[in-house]
């Protein structure tokens, strides 16, 4: 490119940005040209209560690092700010998205690295971003998704795959895979017991019976249970998953029922093994141990993993509100990475799966937050082989009481959600460097 | 759908015994030696526990004590215990087998302590007291609705139409539950035949009914167009209504009105009820003509009431010859009220001027100056005034203003000195005006001409005027050539963005987006600071609205980054937002 052509347009280009921006990019020209370190060659992205949209700032950082940029997740420092190398993209991203970001010289971030060398903080080097994948069913279901509401406001792509995808060994090319309100116990969620004669619920028996036939499968809870192992073989591969609601509970159940009648009639035409909470091999499964089953088929919940009952008319628990647990930044800072956030204590949300209860947990298990004083805790984590998956409970954490019908939330009116902050931790934190998550 | 639920799933009224307990007078402080009578009392203090102690006491003694039980029964209620009262009830039972409230209890008991098979049992019990009630399937049903075991409840109505062979038998609460589950076509069917038994079930049909998704709308219309009782026919026009075709509702009640007056009017009086809040020309037909049909069927002076109402609905609707038929009949009626004669006044003044009868307007409205309030009175010379200038008569319209000197005649007078293309006086009199003249939409639109006179540094502009007088009298084409050409001869930072960018919105509401697009392109320059982003925002709108989201995405980010300090900014975001699809659409 001429030198003559490559200043107009640069030209151009500076014509098309606001005022701060405008100087921001002069002061990268300049310093350039001058061959020295820009003055402000770094941005702070704040994530404490002077972000104006916390949200959209997960995605301005995934896309700084989906340009090859080296950003860093400075753990605990102003409630887990982001710090970008300054280009000319992302403040132009930040003020067409209304995220606050802070210049800063190469001497406020050497006060800052000093600030989190000395305290309970850690600086994370973000280097790829995640391959994203959400599981979701071709046809559209009558409820949302808080995760695809979450990468659509923050601005991160993702592909959508279903069973014939995971099934052949699709899931080899993403790094992350999303789960939310699927029944991997193949029971369709037990929503027979309510809507019977719903067309969405007919349309979904209907695609669902034809899709394990054409699979091979004689049954659907068969085919998901084969969906649920090729997804823990993805995990074993080193793959990281995010899991919400029903898929939680269900995943693992699918898992630990290999072999077992685990499903009503309704969905494969035998009743459940009256046995089957004796029967189940819980070394397979990633999360609980020990649960029993609900046998009865009129009943609408799958297990005592779930501690919030919510279908259950006489077992139904209320909602409270969970706390984050602090952990070491420097010493585990993959679970520090999981609760970032602005807020400690968060209100409580239900789901077909709300919370998953103590006495149903693996050892191995972390806790990332819990109802103090409740016998459940609500976000947990676990690996499992060179893997990692953590586990949400509830449906929409703006949405406590969710019913199916209800409008999807719009995220534009919650910028600040603690809650869906917990759900973007997840989706950043498989871009830290590698070395990072080995602890 | 709850609340469908909740109204047929009422647990029964113990209206007898709380009678009996009302019947003690005076009791006190002081215990009552009758036990069930302390354990009312205890209950009216909200001492449940000992209130329970009590009426045990009084079951002690007399197991079969209906005041007692259903003391007990609320109580424990009120103490989350409702299972406990078993054994009582057991006891009342033998003590009194063939009363069946008691095998209500004992019925809602097993149900509190989730026992499916117990409650089917006392069921089967009580239903075998009486072969041809259907009370015991009812509660049966009920318990189950409470536990929000739908299948169960549906098992029950069942259970009843088969051994009390009626085939109609509980269809309201059969079609209740089969609409929670969503099997819409069965549900209509046992709402046809629920509504022919009770019409009282019509509002909770509609309501049910209504949330049918689109597809299975047409079907269940053919269901109950099928149906010989015209309840099922007035549901059918009712969802009709609900589902936006109001006239195609009316036609199919006018079919089916019954003779009897009485049965008339409530049929009738069931269709107003869905169209009443609904806007829109049709809607407003379908109104109107129901009131028609409803006045004719009510003596006295609800009749004429009634026929203005159904005036007004027809001058909404653009039928302003029957509005003024109607409202002679009701002006020379000698049933009408007095308070009517304003209502009546308005809506024929009304009828008048936007038939283009000004004058004849104003000489109706002078008859009737002796029988209406001045504000009345003054609000309705506004009305007429606004009818000259519509009618390309401003001047007339002077005279009748020079006299009001309440804040919407300085609103109007203000208009007036626009159209003449006075802007100095035009912008004193809209101001005085202030924002709380008229309605809301009329103080916005003051508003705006304020904002786009602001940035212009004459006196005078009879060419604006007069286009804006055109823009009044509905003439978009002339008013759209006018305002280009006064924009033409202005500087872009003294008035001509304003005036572009308020030209392109007119052009918008008519649907002329290609003009629109040209103007607001044509106002969105750099040298008109203040409307430069407003403009941007107005042509990214309808962009999107035009499906170009990829076009108003780049516009909408040249915006965002080029005035960042634009209070336009938020909005532009969420426009952004849209146009990326980043927010769910609902």
């Amino acid at each position: 490119m001429r030198r003559r052509d490559f200043v107009g347009q640069a030209l151009g280009l500076l014509a098309t940005l606001g005022p701060t921006s405008r100087l921001l990019a002069l002061d990268l020209a300049g310093a350039g040209a001058r061959g020295v370190r820009p003055r402000a060659g770094w941005l702070l992205v704040p994530m404490d209560d002077a972000q104006s949209d916390h949200l959209k700032a997960y995605g301005l950082t995934y896309r700084s690092v989906q340009r090859g940029i080296r950003a860093e997740w400075l753990l605990n420092y102003r409630n887990g700010s982001f710090l970008i190398p300054a280009d000319q993209a992302t403040p132009r991203d930040a003020a067409l998205s209304g995220i606050s970001v802070e210049p800063l010289d190469d001497g406020a971030v050497l006060q800052i690295r000093a600030e989190i060398q000395s305290g309970n903080m850690d600086a994370i080097p973000l280097e790829k971003a995640p391959k994203v994948a959400v599981y979701v069913p071709p046809n559209a279901p009558p409820w949302d998704d808080a995760v695809t509401m979450a990468l659509n406001y923050a601005g991160i792509q993702f592909e959508k795959i279903w069973d014939p995808e995971v099934l052949r060994d699709g899931l080899r090319k993403y790094d992350w895979l999303h789960l939310h309100h699927e029944d991997f116990t193949g029971q369709y969620s037990k929503f027979y017991l309510n809507y019977a004669g719903a067309p969405w619920l007919l349309d979904m028996v209907k695609q669902n019976t034809a899709m394990a036939r054409t699979l091979g499968f004689a049954t659907v809870p068969e085919e998901k249970k084969a969906v649920a192992r090729a997804i823990a073989a993805y995990l074993e591969r080193g793959g990281f998953l995010f899991a919400m609601c029903t898929a939680t509970e269900t995943l693992d159940l699918a898992l630990a029922g290999q072999g077992v009648d685990i499903a009503t009639d309704y969905a494969d035409r035998t009743p459940m093994d009256p046995n089957a909470s004796a029967k189940m091999h819980w070394d397979l499964a990633l999360a609980f141990q020990n649960a029993r089953l609900e046998l009865n088929p009129s009943v609408p919940v799958f297990s005592d993993i779930d501690g919030h009952q919510v279908n259950s008319l006489d077992r139904r628990q209320p909602l409270g509100s969970f706390t984050l647990f602090n952990f070491s930044a420097k010493i585990d800072p993959v679970a520090t990475m999981l609760v970032q956030n602005h807020r400690q204590v968060i209100p409580d949300f239900y789901g077909l799966t709300t919370s998953f209860t103590r006495r149903t947990l693996k050892s191995s298990v972390t806790v990332l937050a819990d109802e103090p004083g409740a016998p459940w805790v609500k976000y947990i984590h676990g690996e499992r082989g060179q893997g990692t998956w953590t586990f949400f409970g509830g449906h929409d954490p703006e949405d406590p009481q969710h019913q199916i019908g209800d409008p999807p939330t719009d995220l534009s009116l919650h910028p600040h959600s603690p809650g869906y902050r917990l759900i973007l931790n997840n989706v950043l934190f498989p871009a830290a460097k590698k070395k990072e998550l080995k602890t | 759908m709850k609340s469908v639920l909740c109204l047929l799933c009422a647990k029964p009224v113990l209206v007898g015994v709380l009678a009996l307990a009302a019947g003690t007078p005076g009791l006190g402080a002081q215990q009552s030696p009758d036990p069930a009578r302390r354990g009312f009392e205890l209950e009216r203090r909200g001492n449940y526990a000992e209130a329970a102690d009590a009426y045990r006491e009084a079951l002690k003694k007399k197991p079969g004590d209906p005041a007692a039980l259903f003391g007990l029964e609320r109580s424990l209620i009120a103490l989350d215990k409702p299972a406990d009262i078993l054994p009582e009830a057991r006891a009342a039972i033998t003590a009194s087998p063939g009363t069946g409230a008691f095998y209500g209890v004992a019925l809602r008991a097993w149900a509190a302590a989730d026992q499916p098979d117990s409650v089917r049992a006392v069921a089967a019990r009580w239903a075998a007291l009486d072969s041809t009630d259907e009370t015991a399937y009812r509660e049966w049903g009920a318990a189950a609705i409470s536990r929000h075991d739908n299948a169960e409840a549906r098992k029950a109505y069942e259970t009843a139409r088969e051994r009390l062979r009626r085939p109609d038998a509980l269809a309201g609460d059969l079609a209740a539950v089969l609409s929670e589950q969503h099997d819409w076509a069965n549900a209509v069917r046992e709402w046809a035949t629920a509504v022919a038994k009770v019409n009282g079930y019509r509002s909770t049909a509609v309501a049910a009914l209504s949330q049918a998704p689109e597809n299975a709308r047409p079907e269940l219309l053919r269901t109950l167009g099928s149906q010989s009782s015209p309840p099922a026919r007035w549901l059918e026009a009712d969802l009709r209504a609900r589902w936006r075709d109001p006239l195609g509702g009316y036609q199919v009640l006018s079919a089916n009105i019954p003779p009897d007056r009485g049965r008339a009017v409530e049929a009738i009086s069931g269709f107003l009820d869905q169209v009443r809040d609904q806007n829109g020309p049709d809607a407003r037909r379908a109104q109107a003509l129901a009131l028609v049909a409803l006045a004719d069927r009510t003596p006295g002076p609800g009749g004429p009431q009634l026929r203005l109402e159904a005036a007004q609905a027809f001058a909404d609707a653009g039928d302003e010859a029957t509005a003024k038929r109607l409202l002679s009949g009701v002006s020379t009626d000698p049933a009408t009220a007095a308070g009517l004669t304003s209502g009546a006044a308005t809506t024929l003044v009304g009828v008048l001027v936007k038939e283009g009868k000004v004058q004849d307007a104003e000489r109706k409205l002078e008859e009737l100056k002796p029988d209406l309030v001045s504000e009345d009175y003054l609000a309705l010379r506004r009305t007429i005034a606004w009818g000259w200038v519509r009618a390309g008569k401003p001047e007339r319209a002077d005279a009748i203003v020079a006299a009001d000197s309440s804040v919407e005649g300085l609103a109007l007078a203000g208009r007036l000195q626009l159209f003449r293309g006075r802007l100095d006086s035009a912008e004193a009199l809209l101001k005085l005006a202030g924002p709380y003249a008229g309605s809301r939409e009329e103080a916005t639109a003051r508003t705006a001409l304020l904002a786009m006179l602001q940035p212009m540094q004459l006196d005078s502009l009879p060419a604006l005027g007069s286009a804006l007088l055109a823009v009044e009298r509905g003439d978009t084409t002339h008013a759209l050539e006018q305002l280009d050409n006064v924009a033409e001869s202005l500087p872009a930072d003294q008035g001509a963005s304003e005036i572009r960018l308020y030209a392109g919105r007119l052009a918008q509401s008519a649907g002329r987006n290609a003009d629109a697009e040209r103007l607001f392109r044509s106002a969105a320059v750099p040298d008109a600071k203040a409307t430069a982003p407003a403009a941007q925002l107005a042509l990214a709108q309808l962009l999107l609205e035009t499906g170009r989201a990829k076009e108003a995405t780049a516009l909408l980010e040249n915006m965002i980054l080029g005035f960042p300090d634009s209070a336009l900014i938020p909005q532009a975001r969420r426009l952004l937002d849209q146009a990326r699809g980043a927010v769910p659409e609902t």
